[in-house]
């Protein structure tokens, strides 16, 4: 059996990168406990569809929560108040009825807006590109075998490969730093074998890219920690910390 | 020529240098708390540590400089560090919850820090410059007991012993944060020690702001009184 509940949404609308946005109020009436918020979005966006007006913009893609694509900040916390959780994944169950919800695009001078709830997240890709990888040599795929890992290592860069760059933890920090995703990202590579020969100049490089970018820096509040939806540990962030200490000295 | 050098490196080598003047500071806080706590002892001890640390000039004036080097770049690269993060987010959210375990030291930490400079401004002028054989350092029965005297006299003024324990109140608060920062920052991270870096950084923030505080206390209560 399922509940329907009535929520009010003021919700951030901007046309454009250079329009200077405002929030509008929504009705979001007799919705389905059952829905996620996402579904409660696209119910308010069919109705605004049919009464000609322009939808409500928001990034979504896989919907199980583990693409990275949805993001947005529910009632002041990235992915809403449910911990380890994604938007797609947070449920109106866990929300009153005649509740009021505001809903903000990811804020940071890093991810502009491109429109209503939609930022522009290339800046992380940027920082990939810059030396998030190994380069290895083409041909036939090794004997799976042939490298061992110690299974702490495994599992810690596991843990680190869990992210999946929704940018949440810029959302939280409150000087807007991307210290998790990059520290997530130096660790699960680090952490390998293959990871290993490149290791100084992948930390150095990423560095200096995600300070290119505009990110502001970490100030160890943890924030980003706590909202982040793939439980991701600050002991990234002090691993990368670590080996760009060690990298800086051999340089 | 330091403030180019220092504006120019990336943002993990500008908190690792904050955190290793941190490191400086602290001890010189913990060194400079266990001379004070030479006035439990009676005014003889305490003025002749006093003396003593006089005596050491002029090496003092090299260790003086030293320190005040490595103040004045945590300083700046602080500045510069708060600067740059709030140009980071140039639009403010609307509604914004406050998470994570550090949260509120960690965002107190800018005006904890603005608090101890003008603390440090006012205390030199308080206690280190003053005149240790001038009127303030009369008590009651008349005689002059040098610094002594004059510490105690402060602190017999209710307003500045308030003003002095607010002031060792931001420096116990910015010290917790600071602490387990520093851990953080230099990349130490252990699951079962950080739990507990973490706790005796909030301890020990604590307790040397008790320690300091308790001078000013003492004297409320009467029991550095000169019989």
């Amino acid at each position: 059996m399922s509940n329907t509940i009535n929520l009010t949404l003021h919700i951030w609308r901007q046309k454009n990168l250079n329009d200077k946005g405002r929030f509008e109020v929504y009705k979001a009436a007799d919705i389905d406990t059952d829905m996620s918020f996402l579904e409660m979005l696209d119910v308010v966006n069919e109705r605004l569809t049919k009464e000609g007006k322009e939808p409500i913009a928001f990034d979504h893609d896989c919907r199980e929560g583990i693409c990275g694509m949805c993001a947005g900040v529910v009632n002041g916390r990235p992915h809403g108040h449910l911990p380890q959780t994604t938007l797609c994944q947070l449920h109106l169950r866990h929300f009153k009825d005649n509740e009021t919800i505001v809903i903000e695009p990811l804020r940071s001078k890093a991810f502009p807006v491109v429109k209503d709830l939609v930022v522009d997240r290339s800046a992380f890709d940027r920082i990939i590109a810059s030396g998030g990888f190994i380069s290895v040599k083409t041909g036939a795929a090794p004997e799976a075998h042939t490298v061992p890992i110690r299974r702490e290592n495994a599992e810690l860069a596991m843990d680190a490969a869990a992210c999946i760059g929704c940018g949440a933890c810029v959302a939280a920090c409150p000087n807007a730093s991307a210290m998790l995703f990059v520290g997530a990202k130096v660790s699960h590579i680090k952490l390998l074998p293959q990871g290993q020969i490149e290791a100084q100049e992948r930390v150095r490089k990423m560095v200096a890219q995600m300070d290119k970018e505009g990110f502001g820096n970490c100030s160890n509040a943890y924030a980003c920690e706590a909202a982040c939806p793939k439980g991701i540990s600050v002991s990234t962030i002090a691993r990368m910390n670590k080996e760009y200490f060690a990298a800086k000295l051999t340089e | 020529m330091v403030c180019p050098f220092l504006c120019a490196q990336s943002s993990i080598q500008k908190k690792q240098i904050t955190a290793v003047t941190g490191l400086f500071l602290i001890l010189f806080v913990l060194g400079h708390l266990a001379g004070n706590l030479f006035i439990y002892l009676g005014h003889e001890a305490f003025n002749g540590y006093a003396q003593k640390l006089a005596g050491l000039r002029p090496g003092l004036y090299l260790v003086e400089t030293v320190l005040l080097l490595i103040f004045l770049i945590h300083l700046y690269l602080t500045a510069l560090l708060v600067w740059e993060n709030r140009q980071a987010r140039p639009v403010a959210y609307r509604q914004w919850q406050m998470i994570g375990e550090h949260s509120i030291a960690s965002r107190l930490m800018p005006w904890t820090g603005t608090v101890i400079i003008a603390f440090v401004v006012w205390h030199l002028r308080d206690f280190t410059f003053a005149d240790g054989d001038g009127p303030r350092s009369i008590l009651s029965d008349g005689q002059s007991y040098g610094l002594y005297g004059v510490v105690y006299n402060a602190f017999a003024d209710p307003w500045h012993s308030a003003l002095y324990i607010l002031a060792m109140a931001a420096l116990g608060f910015h010290l917790s944060h600071g602490i387990q920062s520093f851990a953080q920052t230099l990349g130490f991270y252990h699951p079962r020690y950080t739990p507990l870096i973490r706790k005796m950084s909030n301890g020990l923030g604590l307790l040397i702001a008790l320690a300091y505080s308790s001078i000013p206390a003492a004297v409320a209560l009467g029991c550095l009184a000169v019989r």
